[in-house]
């Protein structure tokens, strides 16, 4: 890091911010607007009234707030249910994944009859696969039609994931190994006593990508799950986004005399569903990066 | 010791005999492959008997085996469809619209963004853009059909300022570019991080001596930056044309709707159709299922490949 900005003020004293730098930087921010205005108008739809929206539809600050969206949805018993259902896929198949890709990346960095077999064949799967109607059938057929295991166990491992996580396991000592086994520890003590605390940054990166990809699950919801208890959280909102009358029926507002928009409902239910994301974003920064740029740039 | 022969059968028992202590002394290896292995078994080999559907008129009483065998007549079907051809031309129409422009687009960012010198500035408008990528379709189509629809903020914004309203998610002259234009929203942020730790690892002298040489900045970039990031570009690129059956699944899911299927309908979203909307035929939903998926292996061995030839590496 200290290279790099003293590498930077060098360059700044070399050439004055001339009329070039101002271009490009005028087209980022722009580009970041474009990025971050669709967001700001849902945050602003969710919290208008329905007429102060009809009077002035773009607006950079609300005249007026309200809760009445929010509380449409939050009245809405979907919801619940929808992130009970979610919590518990993304946690379990977080777990399921990590465990899954930590375990089979460190055996692959290890030398025994058989691996280059076992790799072929776990590559071959990245280009080839049954497709969706043979999964379909299999899923019926392992009894998992209508659970929740439809949405955690088909996920299983990433194959970009598990190349990555091989290849950092290679970077660590393979002296911290052989001492332990000469104390006895066999490869699996080793592995998570010794080797995972040494990779944990790695880990943590993983745990992320794969707990947003949990968190966002909803297209194996729509193809194995009938009963609505078990819909994740993402189907909900889609069903409230294509039909707005499945959240409308709250009654108790209604009889109160306090009527749904529909647009204010969408929009706050939109913000439910992506809140953990927005509000883990900032925080998952310094990790996202390491794990797509370990894996690519070669050193 | 490289003997050729015949190995006697006494050196084939020590041979055996030494491989067999070598899977014993790896026998905690072994466990820890064991969970993932049955992952890849149950879940990626698994379906594969089912492709045999391809070839079968499927009949749920009798199941995937017990169904009867119909030779090539899914496939005949299939070719004979009109929805089908119209399917493979918008997927390689979508994904050749991304490979121009959605392609080239976190490219340019990654150069532009190295441009900037002041820190602060370029990490926040790094983090911004890269956010959408960590949200679901589902999460972002909710957000466009709100800012395009009929009475979304853009209608009402063109209303403003004079203009007509556009049915933005209806026309068949708008959709392809409403998806283009999303996903370079979404994603051109998060590609620019691998093209951006390509210029980072460039020699920092490399510039400040073009500059002292008198190079301007256009002249660094063309000289010092591309060549820098070319490799890595042209490996993307190769994998990227290799998946142009691939045009956004998810996307044109969550997207589209029955007045576009004529220009956004793709081969996964037809696929997907045929078989939970309309009258399930198993057989010819498998059978394009198996042709995208033949056509998509050939075509990534090709690239992996050309990769091959071209940096001596493979792309995965």
């Amino acid at each position: 890091m200290a290279q790099t900005a003293s590498a930077g003020r060098r360059r700044s004293e070399l050439k004055r911010l001339n009329l070039a730098d101002g271009l490009i930087v005028g087209f980022l921010a722009l580009f970041s607007l474009l990025i971050l205005y669709p967001f700001y108008n849902t945050i602003l739809i969710s919290v208008t009234p329905q007429v102060t929206y009809i009077r002035e539809p773009f607006m950079l600050f609300p005249k007026e707030l309200t809760g009445v969206s929010f509380r449409y949805v939050f009245e809405n018993k979907a919801i619940w249910t929808g992130m009970w259902v979610t919590v518990r896929v993304t946690v379990l198949g977080t777990l399921y994944n990590i465990l899954l890709t930590v375990m089979m990346a460190y055996a692959l960095n290890h030398d025994y009859p058989g691996k280059k077999f076992f790799v072929g064949a776990i590559l071959f799967t990245m280009y080839f696969g049954g497709g969706l109607i043979p999964m379909y059938i299999l899923i019926g057929d392992l009894g998992m039609m209508n659970t929740l295991s439809s949405m955690i166990l088909p996920t299983g491992i990433n194959i970009s994931y598990l190349m990555v996580m091989r290849k950092y396991f290679r970077n660590i000592p393979e002296e911290l190994e052989e001492s332990a086994k000469i104390d006895g520890a066999n490869d699996i003590l080793i592995m998570f006593r010794i080797i995972l605390p040494l990779a944990l940054p790695m880990v943590v990166t993983f745990v992320i990508y794969y707990g947003v990809e949990r968190w966002n699950e909803w297209y194996q919801g729509m193809l194995y799950i009938k009963s609505a208890s078990r819909m994740p959280l993402q189907l909900i909102l889609r069903n409230i986004v294509a039909n707005s009358n499945t959240i409308l029926a709250s009654e108790s507002m209604q009889e109160a005399g306090i009527l749904p928009f529909a647009d204010g409902i969408k929009m706050a239910a939109v913000i439910v569903t992506m809140l953990p994301v927005m509000i883990l974003y900032p925080f998952m920064q310094k990790y996202f990066v390491s794990g797509l740029t370990a894996g690519a740039v070669k050193g | 010791m490289t003997v050729k022969a015949q190995p006697s059968p006494a050196r084939k028992g020590v041979r055996l005999r030494r491989l067999l202590r070598e899977i014993w002394r790896n026998r905690f290896m072994y466990l820890l492959l064991v969970p993932g292995l049955l992952y890849f078994a149950v879940f990626c080999y698994g379906p594969m008997y089912g492709i045999q559907l391809a070839w079968k008129e499927f009949a749920a009483n009798a199941g995937v085996v017990g169904s009867r065998w119909v030779g090539w007549a899914n496939f005949a079907f299939l070719f004979k469809e009109a929805e089908f051809w119209n399917a493979i031309r918008n997927t390689l129409t979508i994904a050749g619209m991304q490979i121009a422009l959605a392609f080239p687009f976190p490219i340019l960012l990654a150069i532009l963004f190295n441009e900037v010198w002041q820190p602060g500035l370029k990490r926040v408008m790094q983090i911004v853009s890269t956010f959408p990528h960590f949200l679901s379709w589902v999460i972002l189509s909710s957000i466009i059909f709100n800012l395009f629809g009929n009475a979304g903020t853009v209608n009402n914004m063109v209303v403003a300022f004079g203009g007509q309203k556009l049915n933005f998610l209806m026309s068949k002259e708008i959709f392809r570019w409403l998806l283009l234009f999303s996903l370079i929203w979404k994603e051109s942020g998060w590609n620019t991080i691998l093209y951006m730790a390509t210029i980072s690892s460039i020699d920092q002298s490399l510039y400040e001596a073009a500059t002292i040489d008198g190079a301007n900045r256009f002249q660094r970039i063309v000289h010092i930056t591309w060549p820098g990031m070319q490799s890595i570009v042209t490996a993307t690129f190769i994998l990227r044309v290799g998946m142009i059956m691939n045009a956004g699944y998810m996307q044109v899911l969550t997207l589209y709707n029955p007045s576009v299927y004529e220009v956004g309908d793709i081969l996964d979203t037809y696929i997907y159709r045929i078989t939970f909307q309309k009258a399930p035929k198993y057989g010819i939903s498998t059978a394009v299922g198996m042709f995208k998926g033949v056509v998509n292996a050939a075509l990534m061995l090709s690239a992996e490949a050309v990769s091959r030839r071209l940096s001596g590496e493979g792309l995965l």
